[in-house]
């Protein structure tokens, strides 16, 4: 799963160096935005079967490779 | 009555009628004529040059609206400036517009040299006073009501002139067409320095209706959105599709949930088949359209409704029909009409476009020509019309891209790009997702020497400088090192090149 969301936010952001950095702050890096974040969602959806509550989303706790990592194992 | 006469006529029907609703700060029509009344007052005593335009610098709270009306009570143009907007771009704007004034609702990041400034403070206290005002010299006819400034080519912004009869024509067909009632309350999201703005605005505040404004800072943060959302009891929708798309994230935004919410009209970039699609399997009673028009014929000029036949017959979703007082004709590069069934530029003429760009004689004439002898507007957008009579959408025939509803010359970013110091040479390029829209820029970099450990770290500190010098959705979203970029035969940057390296 791990391999699949950094594929994911790799395409996404188009950074080839995330594997190396997942504590970085996607938001704070400009690497993210709220349209990129709906794109997220939606991979997270079809690649990952994982269906994020929108209502309940809240970026800071989205906001490294690691944390959605995280957040995606856990559910 | 006029545009300025029908909103102030609602502050004597019905006073309290609440205008503005900023997250629960409502502000009413009386409110909103005191107000506007407050500062044509304050800029008729300025004693400014008749009819010279005027910035306006703030976001989306009620003062904004307010000083709008005020400004065209008075006769001058308002150029709307957003707050997001970074300082080199206000002296751009100043710079090109020569203003006579500038109103910052909101406080200004840099100093605009020689201009006379309405600050925050001094605007408090204007509203504070009551004043009576005669507008006898209000903008009519062919007077410029509003600019807009979009993307230009060479990185310096257009400034779009809307006069009052544009906008009149523009009100007229919003009001005939969609099936809108009156006091209807609106969706207000876009800034106000983007036309689609427009929609809601002048649509709403002409008929007693009420703007609720969804603010960029609430847009971003999806808990707040959603929780704000409910409470707006919306019954007009005016939206970017890409706004859509993140409300269509949310299972519970349906017809159950807002029952009021009758009308959707969407603008600003295309609108894919699969998001009407889902929108109306959400909203099966509700009356979507699909508009379409550039800023220089005010804010859309074309519309079909959005039903399950038309989904049913078009896989790409047509950008509709002219509205009554307008003429889309397609034609090709000699200027000559060319049958149904064959594509070419989209040339609009009718009393919704504009006189041309202020101060920017040589960008008018290469934009604006005559055809059958009126004044038209070459849109660089590829079209075609089909046995139906529907318009189809085909694409560019230059650099001009939409990302998420913002027009953007691919030029102007790698302007901004190559202004920037640790830039050596660049260039960017769309980069296409399945549904024919562009879902990121990709800047191509020949990069300085430089001392960072790797390139997150690189491209952060480009994005940091390139928000200083351009507007943020111009930033690109990606970054791609090279060593040298792809030349044409003549020495030119191949943009073409590079676009096949991002889309397959």
């Amino acid at each position: 799963m791990k391999e699949k969301v950094i594929e994911i936010l790799e395409d996404l952001t188009g950074s080839s160096d995330l594997a190396d950095n997942l504590d970085i702050n996607l938001f704070d890096e400009g690497l993210l935005d709220s349209m990129a974040t709906v794109q997220l969602l939606l991979e997270l959806q079809s690649q990952c079967g994982v269906e994020v509550p929108v209502s309940e989303f809240e970026r800071s706790e989205w906001d490294t490779p690691n944390k959605i990592i995280a957040k995606v194992e856990s559910m | 009555m006029n545009v300025i006469q029908r909103i102030d006529s609602w502050a004597q029907r019905d006073p309290q009628r609440v205008a503005y609703n900023y997250l629960g700060k409502e502000n009413t029509y009386l409110e909103l004529k005191n107000y506007s009344d407050s500062v044509a007052a304050a800029i008729t005593n300025m004693d400014l040059p008749d009819k010279a335009p005027i910035i306006v610098y703030g976001g989306q709270e009620f003062e904004m609206i307010a000083v709008f009306l005020g400004i065209v009570k008075t006769g001058h143009a308002y150029i709307p400036i957003d707050s997001d907007s970074p300082s080199e771009r206000l002296v751009t704007i100043n710079r090109i517009a020569q203003p006579v004034a500038c109103i910052a609702v909101e406080e200004l990041p840099v100093e605009l040299a020689g201009l006379p400034v309405v600050t925050p403070a001094k605007l408090k206290q204007l509203f504070s006073e009551r004043v009576s005002f005669s507008a006898a010299n209000q903008v009519k006819g062919s007077d410029v009501f509003y600019i807009i400034f979009t993307s230009g080519t060479t990185g310096v912004p257009k400034g779009v002139q809307i006069s009052a009869q544009n906008l009149e024509s523009f009100l007229a067909w919003m009001e005939s067409d969609f099936g809108i009632k009156d006091e209807s309350t609106f969706l207000s999201q876009p800034p106000y320095s983007f036309d689609l703005s427009v929609m809601d605005l002048y649509p709403a505040l002409t008929r007693g209706g009420t703007l609720s404004v969804i603010p960029k800072k609430v847009t971003e943060d999806f808990r707040q959105l959603f929780s704000v959302l409910p409470q707006l009891k919306l019954n007009v929708w005016v939206s970017t599709p890409s706004f859509m798309d993140i409300c269509l994230l949310e299972k519970s935004f349906d017809e159950e949930h807002y029952p009021q919410l009758q009308h959707f009209l969407f603008c600003g970039e295309e609108l894919t088949h699969k998001t009407a699609q889902q929108l109306l399997q959400r909203f099966p009673h509700a009356a979507i359209y699909n508009t379409y028009g550039p800023t220089e014929t005010t804010v859309a000029v074309t519309q079909v409704q959005i039903t399950a036949d038309l989904l049913a017959k078009y896989e790409r979703l047509p950008i509709g029909k002219p509205k009554a007082d307008t003429k889309v004709v397609v034609v090709d590069e000699n200027l000559q009409e060319v049958a149904a069934g064959t594509a070419g530029e989209i040339l609009i003429y009718g009393p919704s476009v504009s006189q041309g760009y202020l101060n920017n004689p040589a960008k008018t004439k290469q934009a604006f020509v005559k055809f059958n002898e009126q004044n038209a507007y070459r849109t660089g957008d590829l079209g075609e019309f089909d046995e139906a009579g529907q318009l189809l959408y085909k694409g560019r025939l230059d650099f001009q891209v939409k990302l998420h509803g913002f027009r953007i010359e691919l030029e102007e970013v790698d302007y901004h790009l190559g202004k920037v110091g640790l830039v050596e040479q660049a260039a960017c390029v769309p980069k296409y997702g399945m549904d024919h829209k562009v879902s990121q820029l990709v800047a191509f970099v020949v990069a300085k020497h430089n001392e960072f450990k790797n390139n997150l770290e690189l491209t952060k500190a480009i994005k940091e400088q390139l928000a200083t010098l351009s507007m943020p959705y111009m930033i690109p979203q990606r970054f791609v090192y090279v060593d040298s970029l792809p030349l044409t035969t003549n020495g030119k940057v191949d943009r073409k090149h590079l676009f096949s390296e991002v889309n397959h």
